[in-house]
């Protein structure tokens, strides 16, 4: 993009860019430095922006403290499982209610956006009391399950719809032509060419359930069991303070996936987004 | 190849009717082009013709068969769409071949077709590209690859020229014909573009809000046109239309008085048509107050006051007259129209 400003005001912009950059990075700044620090330095004041001492047994330490490898099994695999059903219910629900004319659908699609205005707080007793009948509390059902049909596919199946809309119906009229049912133009047609949107809805319904915290704590109780969110609230010590330095060594991990799928899609993530028309 | 019936096709969305019962003929291997104004049904017909719209009521045959319940792959048609409609994830090959293979063809024999219809399109060059990666001619040469790949029964045209730059349409055009000549496939086109019908048809049917207004060849309805809007609608520019009566022998409208054709037993109110390319230059004429020149090279275009009456001419000769000139003019009397002024039906 060419722009006309002059160097001394392109120096002053970048200049406020780097600071306003600050608040954003200095968190994970602050978690990284942290988790290889011993734990007397993490609270030094003025902090200390470099670590005085590297102590990389904490990273060790959160695999004796906790099944760690096993819970980050657990959040990587249920989020796998998550996004893919996702992907599943939203694009199939998403194009039949851009493109299949059925009674009241408009109406119908209202009302599935209105469950997005619904806290998960409001539904989580009710949920709670569904799954134990079920037999289904401290098993990963309920963290697969929900977010499969609940607000974040409902938030998936919109940006789907939005991107089926503005398929142009020619493509369909010619696959018909072809010899497509309507499944396979589905499949065969609308899918490719939906990848965008497929690829964002991905991404955000991944970091939903990667990020997942109050369905845990109420369906999971053993530690085996637990995911990721759930697990950096165990790290403490006999007396029930906080191991902050192991702590922040799990959180490090934990987030590294989160920074890999942002890196590596970012692009994908805001065209998905700008082909919904969500994007500002 | 197939003959194509429509018997009092109608279509009504609602309290809304579309098309109010069309009857039409077409001959195995003929074109035929369906014309008329913006939402005057053809575009309609031509999907319900595809299975693409429901049939209000009415019978549509391919080669005999009714099939009005059928669905497009059951018709045996290939259509070639206004925007193309190619599949923008797929190859041109693959685009081509895409009905084939959805049909159980063999990949050699998809591959057999796919070159035969890329060669005589002059594609092959082109098989592994994508559409975003072509011109808007050679999309459209594609959508045809598309559609005579699999040899259908009947082609479909909804407007296939109607995104493409004047000087390429004209080569399309050209294209479009000799395809049919060389494959013989019967075919029907629309288009609003009257040039492109006339050029094109072996027979025109010219729609209006629905209705059929004439069906004949192109000369047919250039030379007799049935109706007030036919004579209006076909031909560029419009033919000229004066409103006036009939009476010994003369046309006469405001402030001018035209001579008739003879053998004309009729009188009273009429309308009076003539085209721009029938009008001579003569001395003996009527005076014309000239108001606009427009020199096209191989002929001058002319918008004058005849009477009361704004009229255009096209001359071959040079036309030196400036705005406010008079010139002497006579409409040709073997090229007169005469329409009935209420139902706007031909009279002579």
């Amino acid at each position: 993009m060419k722009t006309d400003l002059s160097p001394r005001l392109r120096v002053a912009l970048y200049g406020l860019m780097c600071v306003l950059l600050i608040p954003f990075v200095f968190p994970t700044w602050w978690m990284v430095t942290s988790s290889v620090k011993p734990i007397s330095d993490i609270f030094a004041f003025p902090p200390d922006l470099w670590p005085r001492r590297f102590d990389f047994s904490t990273y060790s330490r959160v695999f004796e403290l906790q099944p760690f490898a096993r819970q980050y099994w657990n959040s990587a695999y249920i989020a796998a499982l998550v996004t893919a059903g996702t992907m599943v219910v939203s694009s199939m629900a998403g194009y039949a209610f851009a493109r299949i004319r059925f009674p009241f659908s408009n109406t119908i699609f209202m009302v599935v956006l209105l469950g997005l205005l619904i806290p998960s707080e409001v539904t989580i007793v009710p949920l709670f009391q569904m799954f134990l009948r079920w037999g289904m509390i401290n098993t990963h059902w309920p963290l697969i399950l929900v977010p499969i049909f609940g607000a974040p596919s409902v938030f998936a199946t919109f940006v789907m719809r939005q991107f089926f809309i503005a398929l142009p119906g020619e493509l369909e009229e010619a696959a018909r032509v072809d010899g497509l049912g309507r499944f396979k133009i589905f499949w065969i047609i609308a899918l490719p060419l939906a990848k965008p949107a497929l690829g964002a809805v991905a991404i955000f319904t991944f970091l939903h359930s990667w990020n997942l915290y109050l369905e845990p704590i109420v369906f999971l109780s053993s530690t085996q069991m637990f995911t990721l969110p759930q697990a950096l609230t165990q790290f403490t010590d006999a007396y029930g303070g906080a191991m902050w330095n192991v702590q922040l060594a799990a959180a490090t991990m934990t987030a590294v996936p989160v920074l890999i799928v942002f890196i590596v899609a970012q692009k994908q993530f805001v065209e998905g987004l700008a082909h919904t028309g969500l994007k500002g | 190849m197939a003959p194509v019936s429509l018997q009092a096709v109608r279509k009504v969305y609602g309290d809304i009717k579309v098309l109010h019962g069309i009857d039409v003929d077409i001959a195995d291997g003929e074109f035929i082009v369906l014309v008329g104004p913006s939402g005057c049904g053809k575009s309609t017909l031509l999907r319900m013709i595809a299975g693409l719209e429901t049939i209000s009521a009415g019978d549509i045959r391919i080669g005999g068969r009714v099939v009005n319940e059928l669905e497009p792959k059951d018709r045996d048609i290939a259509m070639v769409f206004q925007n193309y409609a190619l599949y923008p994830h797929m190859t041109v090959a693959t685009n081509m071949g895409f009905s084939l293979e959805h049909r159980g063809a063999s990949k050699a024999e998809i591959a057999e077709r796919v070159k035969w219809a890329a060669d005589i399109l002059d594609l092959s060059h082109l098989l592994e590209r994508y559409p975003r990666q072509l011109s808007g001619g050679q999309r459209q040469r594609v959508a045809m690859g598309r559609a005579i790949v699999r040899n259908p029964q009947v082609f479909l045209f909804d407007e296939p020229l109607s995104n493409l730059d004047a000087k390429l349409r004209v080569v399309m055009r050209g294209e479009i014909k000799g395809l049919h000549q060389r494959l013989g496939v019967t075919t029907v086109y629309v288009t609003h573009d009257q040039i492109e019908a006339m050029t094109m048809a072996d027979r025109i049917v010219v729609m209006n809000a629905g209705r059929v207004e004439q069906i004949g060849a192109p000369l047919e309805l250039y030379d007799r046109p049935a109706n007030l809007f036919v004579a209006g609608f076909i031909g560029s520019p419009a033919m000229n239309v004066l409103g006036g009566t009939i009476a010994d022998s003369r046309f006469n409208a405001a402030g001018v008085s035209l001579p008739l054709p003879t053998g004309i037993g009729i009188t009273g109110a009429a309308r009076y048509g003539f085209r721009p390319e029938h009008l001579l230059l003569t001395p003996d004429g009527l005076p014309a107050v000239v108001s606009l020149v427009e020199p096209m090279g191989s002929e001058t275009q002319v918008t004058m006051r005849l009477g009361e009456h704004a009229v255009v001419g096209v001359f071959r000769e040079r036309v030196a007259a400036r705005p406010g000139e008079t010139i002497h003019i006579l409409p040709d009397l073997n090229a007169v129209h005469l329409f009935d002024t209420k139902s706007g039906a031909r009279i002579n």
